[in-house]
């Protein structure tokens, strides 16, 4: 008997509440489905399609893919092609990260008290907004070489009385996309930082100043230390960047519409060229592979970043 | 609190006129000679000089003949004025690459990409911040993974299986654009969606509102600031987006902007066309200038808010 009173009736104002919440985690699947949906079918399941194909040995269209176990990933890697890609990239990440970092700690600790400060973000930051694509192409006018018609770069050179340089020879091009990408990319960082730096309470660099810091001690003592989460999120979105680059330096460094020299080459571009490029048949199965080793070091440096980047964070 | 708030009304309360106070002087020797900060001012006016200049010079090539590029890139265009077609470079762009065209597609494509994307992600942004469902968080998450998968890595599969149901064109190319920017779009608007007090929506359910009316009347509209920020850094993302497009797209009549600059690209370097490659360069680039001019503030606090808390 007692079981079947025991169904408690709760105070009617909770009843709705319940009914509200349930009600409300009723919408949680109409409202998030469709976004989950794309997720899942148009990144999650084409990046397990790559991983799979990356085992098998495939022309492209009108083959079909063979299993062949890790013989992309051991011919990629002893080709000429992927070690200059592989190379690059991990010069555009860490060389170019270490520039464009240095470059924006360094405008952290002046801007702050810099006139103007606001415009110059914005100045800085226009890079950001404009196409790679486009990006790469000013870059080729800029660093051209032909006597007679010597692109910006060059045309100052000479009349500052120095020989003209081969900027885009490809012994060169790695030294001048990296150049290039730290130049472009530093203002998009710089505003990432220069927001969190205005986060922070402004007392404690009066309290600094008082105490007659400079510039590098209250960036050391309280810039750093307060905007270190916010340090390591660019850190992270650097990675991904400079792992992806593609566009620039493919424009930059090439004749066109085909693909640049092999000592030029990035991670991205070896994708593109094994799957549609011009020069060569396509190659499935070691552009996959080569997808799937952006995959990984894109893992393993973030990974590694956050690992390295932790600290107990500071509440302010 | 801050130092003024506390000052305020003490200077109104004392009649005598009292100067506000000063900001503290700095101690002696505080304000010495820095070499960090001449070094730091030096670098950060010359940089923000150069990139005028970069800006300056854009403007100008591509009103100029390409000699007058190469032997004069910092003077005024004065030739083309003189010889009365100042806009010669951007008609031969117009006509020649396919411009004209590619515009319309560009405009139409960009922008119905953007506003679907949001569409899709503000309900799901809101489902996983608001709606108290367990392991909303963890599915945050895997859903800001996204943002750090290239695109390079999923191009392949979705080129074959998109070319089977002969989707490798512009509707195609609308899909994989709404779909790989969910990502990074529902990140963002979880950030909005997180920062909305708790009370409004209780408010509402007191009213007698039901969830979904909740949602679309009340905290909808105060993430409009939120939206329009998702709206303008897609709308920049995908306007300058060329790898999908030089992949997904065959048809010239179709190109997006930056694909048809691609391909003018090396047409016009054989032809040494310069003068409307650049004006190629400078339609890609100004609309997207205008728009960051306009919305300036509005990117900048989109990306603090994605990037920073």
């Amino acid at each position: 008997m007692a079981t079947v009173t025991t169904p408690i009736t709760p105070p009617a104002r909770a009843v709705k509440a319940g009914a509200h919440l349930s009600r409300k985690k009723r919408l949680f699947w109409p409202f998030a489905a469709p976004a989950l949906v794309l997720y899942l079918a148009f990144l999650v399941l084409p990046t397990i399609a790559t991983v799979v194909l990356s085992f098998t040995s495939w022309a492209g269209a009108g083959d079909t893919p063979e299993p062949n176990g890790v013989t992309n990933y051991t011919q990629m890697w002893a080709s000429d092609s992927f070690q200059y890609a592989f190379r690059n990239t991990l010069i555009y990440v860490f060389l170019g990260g270490i520039g464009t970092f240095a470059l924006a700690f360094l405008f952290t600790m002046v801007l702050r008290d810099m006139k103007g400060g606001k415009i110059v973000r914005a100045i800085l930051f226009f890079p950001n907004i404009v196409a790679p694509v486009a990006l790469g192409m000013f870059l080729g006018f800029v660093f051209k070489y032909q006597p007679g018609k010597q692109g910006l770069a060059n045309y100052v050179l000479e009349s500052l009385g120095a020989d003209a340089a081969k900027f885009l020879a490809p012994s060169n091009v790695t030294g001048v996309v990296t150049a290039s990408l730290i130049w472009a990319s530093s203002g998009f960082y710089i505003t990432i930082l220069m927001a969190a730096v205005d986060r922070i309470p402004p007392y404690l660099y009066e309290d600094a100043e008082l105490g007659g810091a400079s510039p590098w001690q209250k960036f050391k003592n309280i810039t750093l230390p307060m905007t270190w989460d916010v340090v390591g999120v660019a850190g992270v979105l650097w990675t991904i960047n400079a792992l992806k680059i593609f566009e620039l330096v493919f424009v930059l460094a090439g004749p066109g519409t085909y693909a640049p020299p092999n000592e030029a080459w990035t991670l991205g571009i070896y994708v593109f060229d094994r799957t549609f490029g011009s020069n060569g048949t396509p190659d499935f199965g070691a552009a996959c592979a080569c997808a799937v080793a952006m995959i990984v070091l894109v893992s393993v440096l973030v990974v590694l970043l956050r690992r390295l980047m932790r600290r107990d964070a500071i509440q302010f | 609190m801050s130092v003024t708030d506390v000052e305020a009304p003490a200077r109104r309360a004392a009649k005598p006129v009292r100067k506000p106070p000063r900001k503290p002087r700095p101690a002696p020797g505080a304000k010495r000679f820095s070499p960090l900060r001449v070094l730091g001012s030096t670098i950060v006016w010359l940089f923000t000089a150069g990139n005028i200049l970069v800006l300056y010079w854009l403007l100008t090539a591509s009103f100029k003949t390409p000699v007058e590029i190469f032997t004069k890139p910092f003077d005024l265009p004065y030739q083309w004025f003189k010889v009365g077609k100042p806009f010669r470079n951007f008609i031969y762009a117009w006509n020649n690459a396919g411009f004209g065209e590619a515009v319309l597609t560009t405009v139409v494509l960009v922008g119905l990409a953007t506003v679907v994307t949001v569409a899709v992600s503000a309900p799901c942004a809101y489902a996983l911040t608001r709606l108290g469902v367990r392991g909303a968080g963890p599915m945050t998450n895997v859903v800001a993974i996204g943002m750090g998968v290239p695109f390079q890595t999923v191009i392949i599969p979705l080129f074959v299986v998109l070319s089977k149901v002969h989707l490798d064109n512009e509707y195609g190319l609308f899909v994989l654009y709404v779909a790989l920017s969910i990502p990074f779009t529902v990140f963002l608007m979880t950030g909005f969606f997180r920062s909305l007090p708790d009370e409004l929506e209780e408010a509402a359910a007191l009213d007698g509102a039901s969830p979904t009316r909740t949602f679309f009347s009340v905290m909808l509209p105060l993430t409009r600031g939120g939206m329009i920020t998702a709206l303008t850094l897609n709308a920049i993302g995908l306007w300058n987006e060329t790898l999908l497009a030089i992949v997904f797209l065959k048809d010239q009549a179709h190109f997006t902007l930056s694909r048809a600059l691609f391909t003018f690209y090396g047409a016009a370097s054989y032809q040494s066309e310069y003068g409307g490659l650049i004006a190629g360069v400078a339609i890609v680039v100004l609309p997207m200038l205008v728009l960051y001019l306009v919305l300036a503030r509005r990117i900048i606090t989109g990306l603090t808010l994605g990037a920073g808390k």
